[in-house]
């Protein structure tokens, strides 16, 4: 019996020293194998939009904490598609990551759009740059001041966006009909800039967009905010109400809060940092290690506060679980989600 | 900070120590990428914000702004003495600076180009500067009825674009519209024309069409007929001869200054409109500029008022896109787009913080667009004795290695080899029209204004009704555009009668 005892502790210590020297080893081996090797981060956007800006901004700091450089390539096309598609298809060795659109990229495989070759769920994932805030606004020139303003208007209220499936769009389809806001969406427009030009001159009404783009717009007084896309009110926003909050006017407040945690849940997905699906464990564990700490760097997080750019970092762990929520929903929500990204609502 | 002092203070930090030699170095930088074909503002730009993060605000604005205000004197350079545009803006100048170069003018041709587009870039900052009062205004002058009509407008000035007939020019305009249509819809989220690829499904891009159109074209040609590039020159212009020429055109471009200021302010017009851009200025600047020419057979077979047209436009467009970005963030373009991105990293604030508080950055933009191009020009003119020298070289080695550029400039926009694929294709079709008489620029035009005509018309459709074209701005261009062809179909109509 003791000897038994004596013999399973022996090998446990034995075990336990093989795993932990093997572990060692591991992590020696992932930072040897990055130390002045090039990792490509392909962005699925053109330079100068909200991607890329993050990319490059965080590409220094990547580089500090892997001792390899990093090498942001532009792969616009598709909505973002094609740089999802090349990320997913990627040799999986680790060498080839990226940033996605995930909330568009859930979107478009849910709606089994043509072309859609990867898996949101499958990515290996270092992490997440930020969700958006998203925000209701509308144009101080307009009859309206509040979200209740627009569930009581007289006539439907115009509102822009940019195309079908896209964020814009998705966001006022979902929250209008849910909340009983009578409206009319004009989509067509060539990106949310576009839209906010059509906003300023009265062309419509209001617009869905993401906190940091629409910040600006409210301290030069040129439209004001009346609802946010957070089911708790966010701590920069403490007197705009949640769309949640008017879950309970609906009429089928059951359905409605369904198919609102299903774009929450959407929402969250937000933008990661995504590496093909099955890469060495070690080097996954390895890059997910050096994302925190850029993402954690003091001098990094200061040159993101001074340009006005939100940061909203989840771990790579919890950022696979927000993918695999986002992209499993019940039938009923999905048919309505489909219904929506394709204009049928 | 008011805008005399913005001014003052925008001009001393524009020449002092600590910004100029950074505007000279991205002057320099964006030059030589305008040279070569493929690579355009937005590509140096997109190189230029990769060291902004060290700059001090005044310093960065001029490098980045710098290397994007001479690329089209660049690509002007290689427009006229390879017959490939270095960028798309210059497509226009292929019309007529070619031919000046093989009637051996082609210093002259590109010392006009070079001074006009600086005078171009001169008159769309001085404006930009006069609106600032009143930019919010002004920049949100424009709705999509406007742009609709605006588009037509542009798109009728295909009529006298080429010495090519007006019936083939139409077909040509058409096809190009179509080509526009190619890929996913804005709208409804169809593909069109696509034939079930994804490399179709954002459309055709700007760059290899145009290199296939005009250079490949040209390659194939100049293979099929041998000799080298600059024909009936016997030997190269000597260096001194070139630099007579040089001033020779810089005299021109200022000689012609009325047709510099009307140029300079279609383009600056077409600046300030989102989504037309600056291919589609420089050529309603180049069918103005010969509509109203007292000399209009020789446009095509070089004139010089055809090139000191379309790149005084060119350069103009600055001035216009600067104003949307400046006044509320709106980047009107994809360069405006990473000008933009360039400003957050710089911790510089757009809108009428900028207007208000900043107003000397805006003057630092200005002049950076000024002097930009002034170093530009005289940069530029160093360049011309050994580039033109390379154009007499025999079409079998010419061919190769301008090809080899070519499909290297198709490629590098996107880095997408489908791109390649287009430029070849393209240049199938372009010497098909060439050998057909049909023109080319025309099918640009049509190709540059269909996005922004559709996109427009639909929404201005669902904004305004059916009726959107009878408001007033609108009815107003649209008087312009049918007083225009009815003026160009009896010119036709005489013509035919006297022939």
């Amino acid at each position: 019996m003791r000897r038994t005892f004596l013999k399973g502790a022996v090998a446990s210590i034995i075990a336990g020293s093989t795993l932990t020297f093997a572990g060692v080893a591991a992590a020696q081996d992932a930072a040897s194998f990055y130390d002045g090797n090039v990792i490509k981060w392909i962005v699925p956007y053109n330079p100068g939009g909200g991607y890329d800006e993050y990319s490059r901004a965080v590409a220094p700091f990547l580089e500090k904490y892997t001792g390899a450089r990093v090498d942001i390539v532009n792969l616009p096309g598709a909505g973002g598609m094609k740089g999802a598609n090349e990320i997913y298809d990627s040799p999986a060795d680790g060498l080839t990551i990226g940033i996605i659109n995930g909330s568009a990229m859930v979107t478009n495989q849910i709606s089994e759009i043509e072309g859609a070759t990867y898996n949101v769920a499958d990515y290996s994932y270092l992490g997440r740059m930020v969700a958006d805030l998203r925000v209701l606004v509308v144009g101080v020139n307009t009859p309206f001041a509040s979200f209740e303003d627009l569930q009581n208007a007289p006539d439907p209220v115009v509102i822009g966006a940019t195309g079908l499936g896209g964020s814009t769009y998705v966001d006022a389809v979902i929250t209008g009909p849910a909340l009983g806001v009578e409206q009319r969406v004009i989509h067509g427009f060539d990106n949310s800039s576009d839209v906010r030009q059509a906003l300023l001159r009265g062309d419509v009404a209001g617009m869905w967009g993401s906190l940091g783009s629409a910040l600006q717009g409210v301290e030069d007084g040129d439209h004001i905010i009346v609802a946010q896309s957070d089911p708790e009110r966010s701590a920069l926003l403490p007197d705009v109400p949640s769309v949640f909050e008017f879950i309970d006017t609906s009429a089928n407040p059951e359905q409605t809060r369904a198919v609102m945690n299903a774009w929450d849940a959407l929402n969250a997905v937000g933008r990661p940092v995504a590496a093909p699906p099955g890469i060495p464990a070690d080097r996954l564990a390895f890059l997910q290690e050096a994302f925190a700490q850029a993402m954690a760097d003091p001098e990094f997080v200061e040159m993101m506060v001074s340009a006005e750019r939100e940061l909203s970092y989840v771990d790579g762990a919890r950022m696979a679980q927000i993918a695999a929520t986002a992209t499993n929903m019940s039938p009923e929500v999905k048919a309505i989600m489909v219904a929506a990204v394709q204009g049928e609502i | 900070m008011t805008i005399i002092e913005g001014l003052t203070s925008g001009f001393l930090q524009s020449i002092s120590l600590s910004v100029l030699p950074y505007l000279a170095v991205g002057s320099i930088f964006g030059l030589v990428i305008g040279i070569i074909p493929g690579l355009s503002g937005h590509f140096a730009m997109a190189m230029a914000v990769t060291f902004l993060y060290t700059m001090e605000p005044g310093a960065g604005i001029a490098f980045l702004l710098g290397a994007h205000a001479t690329v089209a004197q660049g690509g002007g350079l290689t427009a006229i003495l390879f017959s490939t545009p270095g960028t798309g803006q210059n497509a226009a100048t292929l019309l007529d600076g070619p031919p000046m170069r093989d009637k051996g003018l082609g210093g002259v041709a590109v010392g006009a180009a070079m001074a006009s587009c600086f005078l171009g870039a001169t008159f769309g900052a001085i404006v930009l500067a006069a609106m600032l009062p009143v930019l919010r205004s002004v920049v949100l002058f424009f709705g999509p009825p406007e742009v609709v009509m605006m588009a037509f407008l542009a798109l009728t000035f295909v009529a006298v674009l080429g010495k090519e007939d007006l019936v083939r020019s139409l077909i040509a305009a058409l096809l190009g519209l179509l080509m526009a249509m190619i890929g996913l819809d804005n709208v409804t989220n169809t593909e069109r024309f696509t034939m079930g690829t994804l490399s179709l499904s954002d459309g055709l891009s700007l760059v290899p069409v145009i290199l296939g159109l005009f250079a490949v074209a040209e390659m194939f040609d100049l293979w099929g007929t041998g000799g080298a590039l600059a024909r009936n020159v016997s030997k190269p212009l000597s260096a001194r001869e070139t630099q007579k020429q040089i001033f020779q055109g810089i005299g021109l471009a200022f000689k012609n200054w009325w047709l510099v200021i009307r140029c300079s302010s279609i383009g600056t017009v077409i600046g300030l409109i989102p989504g037309l851009g600056s291919a589609a200025a420089s050529f309603v600047a180049y069918g103005h500029a010969k509509q109203t020419s007292k000399d209009k057979e020789s446009f095509g077979k070089g004139n010089i008022e055809g090139i000191i047209g379309p790149e005084s436009a060119n350069d103009a467009v600055e001035g216009g896109a600067l104003a949307s970005t400046i006044a509320f963030g709106i980047p009107g373009s994809s360069s405006m787009a990473i000008l933009l991105s360039g400003l957050f990293i710089l911790g510089l604030e757009t809108g009428p913080r900028m207007l208000n508080q900043h107003v000397d950055i805006v003057f630092i933009m200005i002049f950076t667009i000024i002097i930009g191009n002034l170093i530009g020009t005289i940069v530029g003119m160093f360049l011309v004795n050994p580039l033109s020298r390379a154009t007499s070289i025999r079409a079998e080695v010419m061919v190769p290695v301008l090809m080899a550029v070519i499909v290297t400039g198709a490629y590098a926009t996107d880095r997408s080899m489908f791109d390649i694929g287009v430029a070849v294709f393209f240049g199938i079709i372009g010497y098909m029209m060439k050998v057909l008489n049909y023109s080319r620029a025309a099918m640009l035009i049509g190709f540059v204004l269909g996005f922004s005509l559709e996109k427009n018309l639909y929404l201005s459709l669902l904004l305004d009704g059916n009726f959107f074209f009878l408001q007033p701005i609108p009815a107003a261009l649209g008087l312009i555009t049918i007083g225009f062809l009815a003026y160009n179909i009896w010119g036709i109509a005489r013509d035919a009668k006297k022939g």
